[in-house]
This record gives structure tokens, C-alpha cells and sequence, in this order.
């Protein structure tokens, strides 16, 4: 090693604690880079390879039946290049020592269910024998949950039918990579899962031989633009069959929320590591402008020596070289650590055949060459200096900085009320103009960050409330396999421990408005309906009419109708006349695709006085076991959903996410501020050192010093946290907007009060913290060498 | 670099003529120097004395090579340096001016070995730097930083520095500025005995004529001119004068 590298390494570390911000804030810069990509990565190609592993299919379109015999007119259909027919169902699960009710999803496959459209990938035991024609395989995570063993018998209750079945094997499948129980948007494999059929088995036990009640295809890639047309196609084809829903692979639900995973991921992994790296940069920028200002005279000496220019040119480079490297090596390990974790956490919501986190060579590569370039740009400045700087004149010592009045001063009324101290502070933050833009936009970037990420736990908070706790309350849903009348709602509430009973009823239909249509469940809902409330954005309760429709936001903008607009609804049930309804009130939901009408009012559209197909219970405290005993005899039941577990699931889960996702946010803001403040500070003392010591010897104590420095950190501080608010707020506004068209899900931007005092909270405790490592190199100054500085 | 073969045998290692440096200070252009010529001898310690502001630092800047003049032509060895090019004012420096500073110029987180080794490791002829330490008295110092040594001794490393790449002229600026007497006299001594061990050419500035009196020839500036050339036939030993 050279003397010249000799010098560099001990500037380096005399400047370490300066410098070792700068590398944390690079550091998670990269981390953040390489584990969000790296995830991405490994989310991506699993999806991908999964989906070819499975043939996953293009649409799904569910019919009240159809005969099998159909499929060759719709594979002939232009565009479509494999249709395949299929039965699924929800129905009741009954496992040997568990009391109360669980739904899963029933499927059929065929006899061999390799190389099928959304074929299974078996992982424990085997595909059916043919042995027995009552083999069944379980989805992994639920046979995990469930400690189902291959072997292991249970009972099924198809339509309507008790049903013994053997579990041959585990399998997952592609379109259930995230397997969402009804009306939820988590999965919860303790309670939900999907069993496996065969196709001859689930022909027999829903009497469906050589019918299908959904079909599923893939659509010709060189068809894209064409799909929608393609699939009206497919539908006006089964419309005789009574078409209950089309759903195109971008809208299915798996798929959606992985993608939407996956492309959050891309999204978050181009902006967030570069707001560390221009924060690391710019701090970068100020600390190395010092340090060569400081070292002039030894550049002087240097060049006498006959040091070439680009030699001293590049020697302060190697500073940002350094770091970025050390802050790339430090945040490859922790990115690949991290990535390694968040692909285990994904393992726990995505079921995947093989979910590997892999490490990808070339990430490591460009996360070490952005941090090096950003951090050697940061150096640019500073090295540029010193390289025009002459030879003669660096023998010089530097003229001391020109001492002119600042703008604020001329406004005389404000300048002459403030305090000595606070005219310093002020004089300090206009003379390094650049400095407290620096510390301005570190602080709003990181506030930025707190309000964004605050803003996302309010929004999911209270999605869950308004969804969960204000728009659904019931304990328990169930769902019939046909249509009830208002008997089957009083035997329910002659249940034991059932507190309060509400009908509801389900209707499918094909919306219409001018050329729009959208097919969708209109939710009927009994005049007194308690359990089923809907709502407008504010919480507000809105009323459902007695003829005509309460439709949620997003089906309204999918129809392009506002209040007042009238709609056609075509049931696909009973005559299946068009019949025009008013469109009362639109009301806010954050899941899914609701409208709401009263059920005598849909009942009368299929030609009923009163029909129900599902009912929403409110159960006595305690009594729960007791109901699910009693409803173990209810054979006109299809399914059940336990929202008791699912919330309980749900808010387990997501406290579990929202208090890592705060913990990250919080020390990924601190080490921004910190950074920061620490650097600008301790370079403006270093600027100051004689200043200080002349102070001191003035009878300054090493307090009243200190609070002229904070002065000037908490300007820029409060400034930037200030601007960091609305920069945050917009984070929010653009996440939201990518959901907004989301079918399945959306954000709402909520404003919370918290949110503004946690960050400003916040603010002020990272400020205090950073100030009090100033404060004590302030206590510790060598005052005397401070004086006898020669500049 | 143009150069002049018929100069390269000359006695005279370095020449001035018609030197002017201007230095242009708001709209007041600053003469720092006015048709200053002087030649130097190889192998002479030339003493250049004046008072603040005369042009003592310009002139060492300029025959060091860290400047050059705003008219006129410097000389070295037959090249000439005022029509160099900043890379072959680089390579100039680097192999054969020594400059010595008055506050030492030491880089202070390199030990006193290590601040040699950084102006030996860039020349092509260096001394050994550990024979240069010893020449200098500071072989049982080799290790420590310059806060860890007297003024004294960071002078004695700044000559080590000078010497040990092993240049033909070796330029300090007010060397003893900084010092004690007593210690100042020690320099001085070790300055002399390079420049007779060695035969280097040393060019001295110092406001201070008391010290002019080791030198073998003494050049008095006064606002940028030369005032006059005086030649000391019988330079002092250090020990003999004071300040």
C-alpha cells in the first residue's frame, strides 16, 4: 500500500462515524434494492414456471350447468385454443375431532391430472389410484394446517349428500398459488382449503354426468388485443347454460394478488433505494467539499511534490469508492438476508410447488456499481476542486467566507425581534444555501416516508374495520345449496345460541348500462337488515330502497352510472327478463364488487315472493360450539364462514405485518434523518471550529453552543418534515391509484390524525438524537487546537 | 518543453529574465513582480530576503513550478519553464524541486517515514528514505505522527521529505519561520551540510536578514524588484547569528 493510500485509509477513518452514516444509508439503499428485487425475481419465476408447470388457463366462466358435449363449439371458437369442463363447489368439510364448521373448495380433475388445465402438482403421496372412487387429494398448506396425513379419511357434504372420502396425496395448483376464503382477502388454511376430486366422482355425487358447471380455457397469444371480444363470444355460446360469472386471468383472484405483489414489488424497488442513494450522495457531496476544503494545503503540498492533478483527483474519489463499496458489500449481505426471509414469508401466503429464494449474481452486481457511482458522484465536487485548484494558490489558505447580509434582514420588523443566537442560526442556513437544502430534503424524504408508510397501516386498518367490523358484522354465513323460503330462516333462529338471523340472498346478474355490462352478485338484504350494512366513505349508513339498487363505487364506474342513472338487470335465474332498476345510492367497499337491494324486491325478479340462498347469524357469546353441533344437521347447507375465525385470522396476520412494516419504516427514516443531521451538523462544526472556540473563550458554555447549532438543525428539520408530509400523502394518493381499478381490492387514502403526530413525534426524537452526538463533540472539542487553527 | 543544450553544462542551474507576475485583485491588477532576472548558481544556498509583500513567495512559487509569470522567461537547466505545460510543470516538481514549507506542510495522519515515502514513492531516482532519516537525526522517529513530534523535528521531516527524492534544488520558504532560535540553528546547519554533502542548490526566503548571512549570495527584493544581489564570501555558520 502506498503512503497516498495510507492517507486515504486514515481519513477514512478519522471521518468514520461521518462516513458510517453515509454507508448505512447506502447500505440500506442496496438492501432494500437487491431484497426487493431479489423477491421479485424469485416471485416472478415461480410464477411463470409455475404457471407452465399447471397450464394455467386464461378464463374461468361459471355456468349453472353445461353439458360436457359443448366443449368442442367453444374450442373451435377463434381465439380460444383449449377449453376444458369442470365441477367445483364450496362445501362442508367434516375432519374426525373438529367441531366446528369449515368450508373448502371442491374441484374435479381428471382420472390423471398431469398436463390438464390447472393441472395439480402432487407433493405428498400420490394422484388418484383408481382403487376407490372416493380418492381425493388436499391442498398442501390446508392438509399442514390440518395435520392431514395421506390415508386419512373424512367426510365431504356434496350436494347435500354426506360423503366419505380417502386423501391419497397433497397437491397445490397454480390458480390457488393465494387461496382466498369467500369474502376475504387473506388466505387462512387453517379454515379454508381446497379437496381434489376426481371427475367421475364429482359427476356422480352432484349428479352432473357429462355436465361441468365452469369452464375454463386458454385464449391464443397472438390474440391479446382480441380477449374481451373473444370471451363475449364464449359467453353468448354458454348463455343458454346460465352464466354466473366471467372471469378473464387478470381479475382471477390468485393471479391478481400475486401479480399485483409482484408488480408493488418492481414498483417499490426502482423508488426506494434511490432515495437513500440521493440522500447518501448529497450528504456525500457536502462532507467530501469539507474534507477537501480542509485538506487544501496538503493538496498544495501534494502537487509541489509533483503529484499529478488527476492523481489528487482521483484519491478524493476513492472516498466515495470506498464507501459505496463498503455500503454495497454491507447491503448485498443484508439484501440477500432479507430477501431470503421475505421469501419465507411469502411461502406462508403463497402456495408455490417450489419457492426458492435464489441469489442473482448480476443484482449484486448493479446494486455494487449504483452505489459506487452514486457515492462517487457525491465525491465529484469536492475532487473537482481540487484538481483546478492551482498549485500557488492552494499554498494559500483558503479567504475567509464573505460575511454579507442575507435577504431576511432587509425585512427589518422580523430581523430586529429575533435574538441574537437565532440571527446566527439564520445567517448559518442562507450562507450554505446548498447544506440546508440537503438537510431539507434528507428530512422531507425521510418524513416522507413515515407518512407514506403510516398512511398505509391507517388505510389497511381501517379497510378492515370499514369492511369487517361496519359494512359485514355477522358471526357466521351460510350459504344453501338451492334457494329457502322464510321457514328455513326460522328454524335458524330457533338455533341454540343464535342471537340474531338475517336472510340474504344472492342473485346473479348481467348488468347493463348504455354499452356497458358487468356481470355481478346483487346482494338482497331484509328491510331491518343488521348484519349487512352498506355505507358511503364517511361510515354513514345508507339506506336500501324498495325497488331499485345501491351499487359500490367501482361497479358504478365500471357501468359509468352515478346516482339517479337507471340500469337493465338480466338475472341469470328463473325467466331471466330484463327489468330496469334505479340506481338509488352509490356506497363505498374496498373488497370486491357489491350492490345491494332488498330481497322481496329481488326475489320478485326470479318470480318469488321471498327467496333466500344464504344468512348471515349472530351468535351468543360462548355458545358457538353449540350452534355448530346443531348445524351439523342442516343437510341444505352448502358451506359455512366462520368470519369469527376469519377476523380473528386477519387481525393476527396483519398486526403481525403492520408492526414489522412500522419497525422497518421507522429505522429506515431514522437512518435518514440521523444521517442527515449528524453530518450537516458536525461539517457546519468543523466550518465553525474557531468560531466556536472564540465563543468559548467569550464565556460561552459548550450548551449555549450547542443551541446554536440545533437552532439551524431544527429549521431545516421542522422545513423539511413539513414538505415531507404532502411527498408522503402523494406515496399514498399513487398507490391507491394503482389499485383503483382493482376489482378485488382497493386502498382507501385515510387521514388520520396519528399519522401526522407519529411523524412529527418522530421527527423531533430522531432531531434529539443526532443533536446529542453533536452536543457531545461540541463537550468534547479541543478548544485550545481550535484556536490555534492558522486559517 | 523547448530546450537549449548549450546551457545544459552552464553553472547556472536556473534563470530568470524579465519576470512579471501580476495578480489581478478586484479591478486593481497587483504587480507582485516587475522585470525581475536572477540567475542560480548550481550548487550556491541563495538567499532571497525582503519584507512582506516584496515578491519573496512568487518567486519561489514561479522557479518552483507551482506558477507561472504573467511575462518574461524562467529557465532550468537549459528548458524553459514558462511555456511548460501543466503536466511537465508535474513531472518538474516530482523530480527536481524540494520544497521545504514554513509550517512544514506535513500530512498529518502519515507517520514521519510515511510522509517521505509519499514524495519518494512518485520520484525516479529517491534515496533510501531510512538513510534520509538518518541524515536528518530522526531515525528512533521514523514512527510517529507529526503531532507527536516538535516543531523542530516536522521540519526536519519536511527537509527529509525534500531531499529524500533526491532533486537538484531544493526551495524553503521561510524555513525556521516557525521555529525557536536554537532549534532554527539546527535547520540551518542541516541545510548547509546537505547542500555540502550533496551538492544540492538551495534557495532560502525569509523576510529575516539575519538568516541571509549563511547564504553564499543574498538577493534583496523590495515591491517586486529586485533591489540588489549581494555575495557573501564568508557565509556565517548558523550557530554565529541569531534572531
Amino acid at each position: 500500500m502506498n503512503a497516498l493510500h495510507r492517507k486515504l485509509l486514515r481519513d477514512l477513518l478519522q471521518a468514520r462515524f461521518l462516513l458510517l452514516a453515509i454507508t448505512a444509508m447506502i447500505a440500506v439503499g442496496i438492501t432494500t434494492f437487491v431484497s426487493l428485487r431479489s423477491s421479485f425475481h424469485n416471485l416472478d419465476q415461480a410464477q411463470r414456471s409455475y404457471y407452465t408447470q399447471c397450464r394455467m388457463a386464461d378464463f374461468w366462466i361459471d355456468v349453472n350447468k353445461v353439458p360436457l358435449t359443448e366443449l368442442p363449439q367453444l374450442a373451435a371458437l377463434h381465439g380460444v385454443t383449449e377449453v376444458a369442463g369442470r365441477i367445483r363447489s364450496l362445501a362442508n368439510i367434516q375432519l374426525p375431532g373438529v367441531e366446528k364448521p369449515l368450508n373448502v373448495l371442491v374441484i374435479s380433475l381428471p382420472a390423471k391430472p398431469t398436463g390438464v388445465l390447472n393441472g395439480a402438482v402432487l407433493k405428498r403421496g400420490q394422484f388418484f389410484t383408481g382403487q376407490r372412487p372416493n380418492e381425493v387429494l388436499v391442498n398442501h398448506a390446508f392438509s399442514q394446517a390440518r395435520q392431514l396425513q395421506p390415508g386419512d379419511s373424512f367426510h365431504l357434504v356434496l350436494n347435500q349428500r354426506l360423503q366419505s372420502v380417502v386423501m391419497v396425496g397433497t397437491a397445490t395448483s397454480s390458480e390457488f398459488a393465494y387461496l382466498l376464503p369467500p369474502g376475504s382477502f387473506l388466505p387462512d388454511p387453517e379454515n379454508f382449503g381446497v379437496v381434489y376430486v376426481s371427475q367421475s366422482f364429482a359427476e356422480e355425487a352432484f349428479d352432473f354426468s357429462g355436465a361441468a358447471n365452469q369452464i375454463i380455457g386458454r385464449l391464443s397469444p397472438h390474440d391479446s388485443s382480441r380477449r374481451e371480444a373473444v370471451l363475449a363470444g364464449i359467453e353468448r355460446l354458454l348463455e343458454p347454460f346460465g352464466v354466473l360469472n366471467v372471469t378473464p386471468l387478470k381479475e382471477q383472484p390468485s393471479h391478481n394478488f400475486l401479480s399485483g405483489e409482484i408488480a408493488g414489488l418492481g414498483a417499490v424497488s426502482a423508488v426506494l433505494p434511490l432515495v437513500f442513494l440521493v440522500v447518501a450522495a448529497l450528504i456525500m457531496n457536502i462532507l467530501l467539499c469539507r474534507l477537501t476544503r480542509q485538506q487544501r494545503t496538503i493538496v498544495g503540498t501534494l502537487k509541489a511534490l509533483g503529484y499529478a492533478d488527476l492523481t489528487i483527483f482521483f484519491h478524493f474519489l476513492k472516498f466515495g469508492i470506498c464507501v459505496g463499496a463498503l455500503g454495497s458489500l454491507l447491503g448485498s449481505l443484508l439484501g440477500h438476508l432479507a430477501s431470503t426471509g421475505m421469501t419465507l414469508v411469502y411461502g406462508e401466503f403463497f402456495e408455490f410447488p417450489d419457492l426458492r429464494s435464489q441469489f442473482y449474481w448480476y443484482l449484486h452486481g448493479w446494486g455494487m456499481l449504483i452505489s459506487i457511482t452514486c457515492s462517487a458522484a457525491g465525491c465529484l465536487q469536492g475532487a473537482r476542486s481540487m484538481l483546478l485548484l492551482q498549485p500557488a494558490t492552494a499554498m494559500r489558505p483558503e479567504p475567509p467566507p464573505q460575511g454579507s447580509r442575507i435577504l431576511l434582514e432587509r425585512i427589518t420588523w422580523i430581523w430586529a425581534r429575533l435574538s441574537t443566537p437565532w440571527r446566527m442560526a439564520l445567517r448559518g442556513l442562507l450562507r450554505n444555501r446548498f447544506r440546508s437544502a440537503v438537510g431539507i430534503f434528507a428530512s422531507a424524504m425521510g418524513s416522507g416516508l413515515l407518512v407514506a408508510g403510516f398512511l398505509m397501516v391507517a388505510s389497511t386498518w381501517f379497510l378492515i374495520d370499514f369492511q369487517f367490523f361496519r359494512v359485514s358484522r355477522s358471526d357466521l354465513d351460510l350459504v344453501f345449496k338451492s334457494t329457502q323460503d322464510d321457514q328455513a330462516l326460522e328454524q335458524l333462529r330457533a338455533l341454540p345460541g343464535v342471537d340474531r338471523a338475517e336472510p340474504l340472498f344472492h342473485l346473479g346478474c348481467t348488468l347493463v348500462h348504455e354499452h356497458h355490462h358487468y356481470k355481478a352478485a346483487i346482494t338482497g338484504l331484509s328491510r331491518v337488515a343488521q348484519l349487512t350494512i352498506p355505507r358511503n366513505a364517511t361510515g354513514a349508513i345508507l339506506p336500501v330502497p324498495e325497488s331499485g339498487l345501491v351499487l359500490t363505487q367501482r361497479l358504478a364506474d365500471i357501468l359509468h352510472v352515478t346516482a339517479g342513472d337507471r340500469v337493465i338487470l338480466i338475472p341469470t335465474k328463473g325467466p331471466r327478463r330484463p327489468v330496469a332498476a334505479r340506481v338509488t345510492t352509490i356506497s363505498s367497499s374496498f373488497l370486491g364488487l357489491a350492490a345491494y337491494a332488498q330481497i322481496d324486491y329481488l326475489s320478485q325478479l326470479i318470480g318469488e315472493e321471498f327467496a333466500m340462498n344464504s344468512a348471515q347469524l349472530q351468535i351468543h357469546p360462548g355458545r358457538h360450539d353449540e350452534l355448530h353441533a346443531a348445524l351439523k344437521t342442516f343437510s341444505t347447507i352448502e358451506s359455512f364462514l366462520s368470519r369469527r375465525d376469519m377476523i380473528a385470522n386477519l387481525m393476527g396476520t396483519i398486526l403481525a405485518q403492520l408492526w414489522i412494516g412500522i419497525g422497518f419504516i421507522v429505522g429506515f427514516a431514522g437512518i435518514l434523518f440521523f444521517g442527515s443531521i449528524f453530518n450537516n451538523s458536525l461539517v457546519n462544526l468543523s466550518e465553525r471550529e474557531c468560531e466556536v472556540a472564540t465563543l468559548i473563550a467569550l464565556g460561552y458554555s459548550p450548551w449555549q453552543i450547542g443551541h446554536l447549532f440545533l437552532r439551524e438543525t431544527v429549521v431545516t428539520n421542522l422545513l423539511g418534515t413539513a414538505l415531507g408530509v404532502p411527498f408522503g400523502y402523494l406515496l399514498m394518493r399513487l398507490a391507491s391509484l394503482a389499485y383503483a381499478e382493482n376489482n378485488l381490492i382497493r386502498l382507501p387514502v385515510v387521514q388520520a390524525a396519528w399519522v401526522w403526530y407519529a411523524t412529527g413525534l418522530l421527527s423531533l426524537l430522531f432531531m434529539a438524537v443526532a443533536h446529542a452526538s453533536v452536543q457531545r463533540r461540541i463537550v468534547r472539542m479541543n478548544y485550545l487546537e481550535a484556536l490555534k487553527v492558522r486559517e | 518543453m523547448e530546450s537549449v543544450s548549450a546551457d545544459n553544462t552552464s553553472s547556472v542551474l536556473l534563470a530568470l529574465k524579465d519576470i512579471h507576475r501580476t495578480f489581478p485583485m478586484g479591478d486593481v491588477p497587483v504587480k507582485a513582480l516587475r522585470e525581475v532576472s536572477l540567475e542560480i548558481q548550481r550548487g550556491e544556498l541563495l538567499a532571497v530576503v525582503g519584507p512582506s509583500g516584496s515578491g519573496k513567495s512568487t518567486i519561489l512559487n514561479l522557479i518552483g513550478g507551482l506558477d507561472q509569470p504573467t511575462a518574461g522567461t524562467i529557465w532550468y537547466d537549459g528548458r524553459e519553464l514558462s511555456s511548460c505545460s501543466p503536466a511537465e510543470l508535474t513531472a518538474y516538481r516530482r523530480e527536481e524541486v524540494g520544497f521545504i514549507f514554513q509550517f512544514y506542510n506535513l500530512v498529518p495522519n502519515l507517520t514521519a517515514r510515511e510522509n517521505i515515502l509519499i514524495s519518494t514513492e512518485i520520484s525516479s531516482h529517491p534515496l533510501d528514505v531510512d538513510e534520509v532519516l538518518e541524515l536528518v537525526g530522526l531515525s528512533d522517529r521514523l514512527h510517529h505522527f507529526p503531532a507527536q513530534l516538535s516543531g523542530g523535528e516536522q521540519q526536519r521531516v519536511a527537509i527529509a521529505r525534500a531531499i529524500a527524492k533526491n532533486p537538484q534544488l531544493l526551495l524553503c520558504d521561510e524555513p525556521t519561520g516557525a521555529l525557536d532560535s536554537r532549534t532554527g540553528q539546527r535547520v540551518l546547519q542541516l541545510l548547509i551540510d546537505l547542500k555540502q554533502q550533496l551538492s544540492k542548490t538551495i534557495v532560502v526566503i525569509t523576510h529575516n536578514s539575519a538568516l541571509a548571512q549563511v547564504a553564499d549570495r543574498i538577493v534583496y527584493l523590495r515591491s517586486g524588484t529586485i533591489f540588489s544581489v549581494d555575495v557573501n564570501p564568508h557565509p556565517a555558520a548558523p550557530e554565529e547569528i541569531s534572531w
